[in-house]
């Protein structure tokens, strides 16, 4: 669909600079989250969105996808899978912090650490939600144009010969 | 013909290479799941570590006035008829508003409960240990439902808040859980070693980690948390309010059942 302007270096840069943008700040959000489960769960429930026996599960699972998805973006591997899972995080983020906003729920969002109710957590939320659209469109963008360079992907899907602009349809294909 | 078996080469060539590139997506592909179901696991894993436990073996892990779900402990059991209210307070020992909350209303509260005016319930909740990366609240918990077994809940209760530290996060020392509250909640002679081995085997561990679960499960996330008879109070105004209007509004919250 794409075809044409994906071959272009500078949507190809862009990418880079994309999915470094997302996939590092992924990594950071995940990371510090990683050790403390516990506080991850918490900072679930405080959403009070989720059914509570879903909370745990997410709270364990998703520091764990953070980080896996940020390293996918950072090293460029996976780029189009891990643009829309990026993606995807985002549009989640977005949702629970309209939902709590919509609530008058007043919590920390727990995006790096921390969580749970606080004195004035919603003057964040603008912010918050200005932050991960800036992010989401990051992760679209290398969803949509996943090739770029300095990573791993074009060693990956590699076709043995020089790259060509025609490449790119048939590196589509291949990941479809 | 050289031109057709030129085009077959080509062909086996092409295939060739796509089969290795598939062979080498598979594998890179099954890496990364690998590491993601092992950084799971190791999540799961490194949180049971932190995470005190009762020491196998142990016994006695229900206080003697716990609720009959198991959700709190009883600050005033037989003192109150049927049908007077239901004060449920969620408290976590780590935390600095429930001390001042006990300080303030504390009194008025220990006055209700003694005339047997309310049933009063602690629920002791422990999610500061997961913010504040420490297990204070845990042991806090622990230690004050060994209390209960030693006929000594709420004085212990009021030694832990009254010994709670300057600063949040500094937490608990041993020495205050297993002797000086203790010794200031009275529990003296024969009652002391039992209370110490109850703490030493964290006997009442399930039973604290139940209460805060519960906690979660009925929608409080925040400590302190009263409710009457099922309804939550507003902190905004509890906090403004004298101890007599306090004690009105004990007595006259309805419930929402």
């Amino acid at each position: 669909m794409f075809g044409n302007l994906a071959a272009r270096p500078w949507v190809r840069w862009l990418t880079f600079a994309a999915r470094q943008i997302i996939g590092f700040v992924l990594i950071v959000a995940g990371a510090i989250k990683l050790p403390w489960p516990e506080a991850s769960v918490l900072a679930v429930r405080a959403y009070q969105l989720l059914p509570f026996d879903l909370t745990r599960p997410v709270g364990y699972a998703l520091p764990v996808i953070e980080v896996v998805v940020g390293l996918l973006l950072v090293l460029g591997l996976f780029t189009r899978l891990a643009g829309w899972l990026g993606a995807l995080t985002m549009v989640a983020f977005i949702i629970g912090i309209s939902w709590v906003w919509a609530h008058g729920i007043s919590i920390d969002c727990g995006c790096f650490g921390g969580g749970g109710e606080t004195e004035n957590g919603i003057a964040q939320y603008p912010w918050e939600i200005a932050r991960d659209v800036g992010l989401l469109a990051c992760g679209v963008w290398a969803g949509l144009f996943p090739r770029s360079p300095l990573a791993l992907d074009n060693w990956l899907f590699a076709s043995g010969q020089p790259p060509e602009p025609a490449d790119d349809d048939e590196l589509e294909e291949s990941r479809a | 013909m050289t031109q057709s078996r030129r085009e077959a080469l080509r062909r086996q060539q092409e295939s060739q290479q796509r089969a290795k590139r598939l062979q080498r997506v598979i594998i890179v592909g099954a890496i990364v799941l690998a590491v993601v179901v092992a950084g799971v696991f190791a999540t799961i894993f490194i949180s049971q570590l932190n995470k005190p436990s009762a020491v196998p073996g142990a016994s006695a892990g229900v206080p003697v006035n716990a609720t009959a779900d198991q959700s709190g402990i009883i600050v005033n059991p037989g003192k109150f008829a049927d049908g007077v209210p239901k004060a449920e307070i969620f408290l976590d020992y780590q935390c600095p508003v429930c001390k001042q909350f006990e300080t303030t209303f504390g009194p008025t509260l220990d006055d209700l409960a003694s005339k047997g005016e309310i049933q009063l319930i602690y629920r002791t909740m422990t999610f500061l240990d997961s913010n504040l990366r420490n297990d204070s609240s845990s042991r806090a918990g622990i230690a004050a439902a060994c209390a209960d077994n030693a006929g000594a809940f709420a004085a212990y209760h009021g030694a832990i808040f009254a010994g709670q530290p300057e600063t949040e996060g500094t937490g608990y020392t041993t020495q205050q859980l297993r002797v000086d509250f203790a010794a200031t909640a009275g529990i003296t002679g024969d009652k002391l070693t039992p209370f110490q081995q109850c703490y030493d085997n964290r006997a009442t561990a399930d039973f604290v980690q139940g209460t805060n679960e519960a906690a979660s499960k009925g929608g409080v996330n925040s400590t302190p948390t009263i409710m009457v008879n099922g309804t939550k109070l507003d902190n905004n105004t509890v906090f403004q309010q004298s101890a007599e209007a306090f004690r009105q509004t004990i007595l006259t919250t309805k419930g929402n059942g």
